[in-house]
């Protein structure tokens, strides 16, 4: 055992100065196969976090969500359905939301903004209806409280995107264009966390009255509803009884919700089958460029190898530490790259391609979620390839008998 | 000790380049003797050294190895008998370039897995014998031809073998360095070590050293 | 030193950053409880339905809220918002449901 042990030792000592006896090359060879096993491996420690913060996060979602639809498109809802909702047989409570976008020219970037629902989680036993209260005078408990900042009339709390990009923050004023041209000036009350951005990034807290003057909808209509069931396993039925008495309302189940979050950057996805493809193309054409043969001079030193007693499995075994030596190498600086990469500098390499148009771009502070099986099938898929590929084309010339070897050589 | 039976050796057999380069080679070689296979070239020098050597099989007839039939050994048996029994010096150093000295001599023990303090004193007390100590940590293009001589036969000793096998040893070397190399011969003697030397140099098989020369033409052993 | 000493010095150098990192995977995951909880907070608290990942269109910002035409909606042509649109695809609901 241990003369195998040393053994393995010498064969990799000699495979290490084979390679070294080329620098250039095998240094850019290495370099190369450890960039694409960084951006390989960044990509699923990125997409896996966000996947699993998503479908750990919006568990909290609304139960369902009611849009209308006018001529295929998302229409403002008019608040007298609420009765009919109401009255479906499984509801629980139903809820009127106020949210729309706002482009700020300025900076070209889009805002959400939202009227943050008055009450908190229904009863479940009773049947309550809840529309934005409003029309003068200060609701008795506060909208929104952030660090004691509330949110009143005139003023917004607004998510610490939004504050890095405009440079604004508490205190500060931001003029805002009205649906009718006038201009409506709030003040900051309070900016949200950095570390809720994933959520809360271009979010604009503001109040129903405020929302309603500045997008101009009147008190007979809402942008969307929420739904909450008596029963969790009703869900469904409930939504296609909405469905059934509303024929014109979509709903919207938080099942499907976390399900849309659970396919996105999925591998079929458009840029995911781009960066996956290069990567394996890239692969195959290193394993394609070892298995294609060796040069004279790798010939002639295996002749001189066999020459001197090294047998055929001697000979396959170094080669096979030849092609291990490179992608371990590989595998682990580009592993533990990428997860620096992605965990400690919140993906700073994908941040191009990740803000693509918009202006307002997360701070990408993603929980270390970490999917073992993904490591490992990486971990095949990165070594195995190519050290066979590196082994295959040795197996003619591993098994020329000295003898030819030795003429070959001894010329 | 060794001893052949009627070996006979065919290349590309069934094709029309067929050719015979020994035929019927019966053959003893003596132990503590140098003996050298003496006959111009395309008479089948070297392969009938290939063939004492373990390094190839005959088409026809048998090998012994002190009284033991090798001539039918699986591969990785014959390799290990090689590998304890043989050190082989060729034509050329056949070094490997781009590692250092040491490692090439070394290189033959490699599978054998000896630990590396040891092999490393053998290697050095082999390369101090041949006064290239100092060259030990060089790199191969480095060498002298006769320094890298030298090298590749401290290379063929590593595993301290019985028998020594030179190919046209001193083809590539100017005279005086040819007759160091004998004088290194007659200490392989004085060993007690057996050697097989090809040569159609007269330098060689002239020497007073030699014991035995045998005459090979066309595959034939003549006289 | 040997060449393969070093090789197997980078190697356990190499198994022992990872493990050590993948160590703070489980740390921080339990650290960072507090940053989910008070993500989870804020989506219950404002009836939060999506992630803010990209802003640049509606149906890139509210992904679960989409339907099939809002992609035409912000433009006649439809010009993609790449390379969002393209990491994402439509809700299941939609391809699924008829």
């Amino acid at each position: 055992m241990r003369n195998w042990i040393e053994k393995q030792r010498y064969i990799i000592d000699f495979t290490i100065s084979s390679l070294l006896r080329r620098k250039v090359k095998n240094f850019g060879l290495l370099a190369l196969y450890t960039l694409i096993v960084f951006i390989l491996a960044s990509t699923m420690f990125f997409t896996y976090a966000i996947k699993k913060e998503a479908s750990l996060i919006l568990k909290g979602a609304p139960e369902i969500v009611v849009q209308k639809i006018v001529a295929g498109r998302h229409d403002l809802f008019p608040v007298s359905y609420i009765e009919t909702i109401k009255n479906i047989r499984g509801v629980a409570s139903v809820e009127s939301r106020l949210w729309g976008y706002y482009y700020d020219s300025l900076v070209s970037a889009n805002y959400t903004l939202l009227t943050p629902p008055s009450s908190d989680a229904a009863k479940p036993s009773a049947k309550t209806t809840v529309v934005e209260s409003e029309s003068g005078g200060k609701p008795a408990k506060p909208l929104y409280e952030l660090n004691g900042a509330v949110l009143e009339p005139g003023t917004l709390i607004i998510g610490n995107g939004i504050a890095r990009l405009r440079n604004i923050g508490k205190d500060d004023y931001m003029p805002f264009r009205a649906f009718d041209g006038k201009v409506m000036n709030f003040r900051i009350a309070g900016v949200l966390s950095s570390q809720s951005e994933l959520v809360s990034s271009d979010l604009m807290l503001i109040t129903g009255e405020d929302f309603r003057k500045l997008f101009g909808i009147d008190q007979s209509h809402v942008t969307d509803l929420t739904v909450a069931v008596n029963n969790p396993s009703e869900v469904e039925m409930v939504a296609s009884k909405i469905k059934k008495h509303l024929p014109d309302a979509r709903p919207i189940i938080r099942d499907e919700i976390l399900r849309t979050y659970d396919s996105i950057f999925n591998w079929r996805g458009g840029m995911m089958i781009v960066i996956f493809s290069a990567a394996v193309l890239a692969f195959v054409i290193f394993a394609w460029d070892k298995a294609s043969g060796l040069s004279a001079g790798e010939r002639r030193e295996i002749g001189i190898l066999k020459a001197v007693g090294w047998e055929t499995s001697d000979v396959i075994q170094m080669k096979f530490w030849e092609g291990a030596v490179v992608s371990l190498t590989a595998f682990f600086s580009g592993v533990i790259l990428a997860y620096v990469h992605v965990f400690f500098t919140g993906s700073i390499v994908f941040e191009p391609a990740l803000k693509g148009w918009s202006s307002l771009y997360p701070n990408f502070e993603l929980t270390p979620f970490v999917n073992l099986e993904q490591l490992t099938t990486l971990f095949f898929l990165t070594v195995v390839p190519y050290t066979v590929a590196t082994i295959v084309p040795i197996w003619r010339a591993a098994t020329i008998d000295p003898d030819s070897a030795m003429r070959f050589t001894g010329e | 000790m060794i001893e052949l039976v009627n070996v006979k050796k065919v290349f590309n057999a069934g094709n029309p380049s067929e050719f015979s380069a020994l035929n019927s080679v019966n053959l003893r070689i003596a132990e503590n003797q140098v003996t050298v296979l003496k006959g111009p070239s395309g008479s089948g020098k070297t392969t009938l050294l290939s063939i004492v050597g373990c390094m190839s099989r005959p088409s026809a007839g048998r090998v012994k190895l002190q009284g033991r039939e090798i001539t039918s050994l699986p591969e990785r048996f014959l390799t290990d008998i090689r590998r304890k029994t043989f050190g082989f010096i060729f034509q050329q150093p056949n070094l490997i370039k781009g590692i250092s000295v040491l490692d090439n001599v070394m290189l033959p023990a490699y599978p054998l897995g000896e630990k590396r303090s040891h092999l490393k004193i053998k290697a050095m007390n082999g390369l101090s014998e041949l006064n290239i100590a100092n060259k030990a940590a060089s790199k191969v293009e480095w060498l002298s031809g006769g320094e890298a001589q030298r090298a590749s036969i401290v290379r063929a000793l590593i595993n301290d073998p019985h028998i020594i096998i030179a190919d046209e040893p001193t083809a590539h070397l100017d005279t005086k360095l040819s007759y160091r190399f004998m004088e290194i011969i007659e200490k392989f003697k004085a060993e007690g070590k057996t050697v097989i030397i090809t040569s159609h140099d007269p330098l060689v098989y002239e020497s007073s050293m030699v014991d035995r020369v045998v005459n090979l033409r066309d595959g034939q052993i003549e006289g | 030193m040997r060449n393969s000493s070093l090789f197997f010095l980078y190697l356990s150098t190499g198994v022992f950053f990872l493990g050590l990192l993948l160590m703070h995977a489980s740390f921080s995951a339990k650290a960072q409880q507090e940053s989910l909880g008070e993500k989870s907070a804020l989506v219950k608290a404002l009836k939060l339905t999506d992630l803010c990942l990209f802003t640049e269109a509606r149906y890139t910002r509210h992904l679960s809220q989409a339907d099939l035409n809002t992609a035409f909606q912000d433009h006649p042509l439809s010009l993609e918002h790449f390379p969002s649109g393209s990491f994402t695809q439509p809700p299941e609901r939609i391809i699924d449901r008829p």
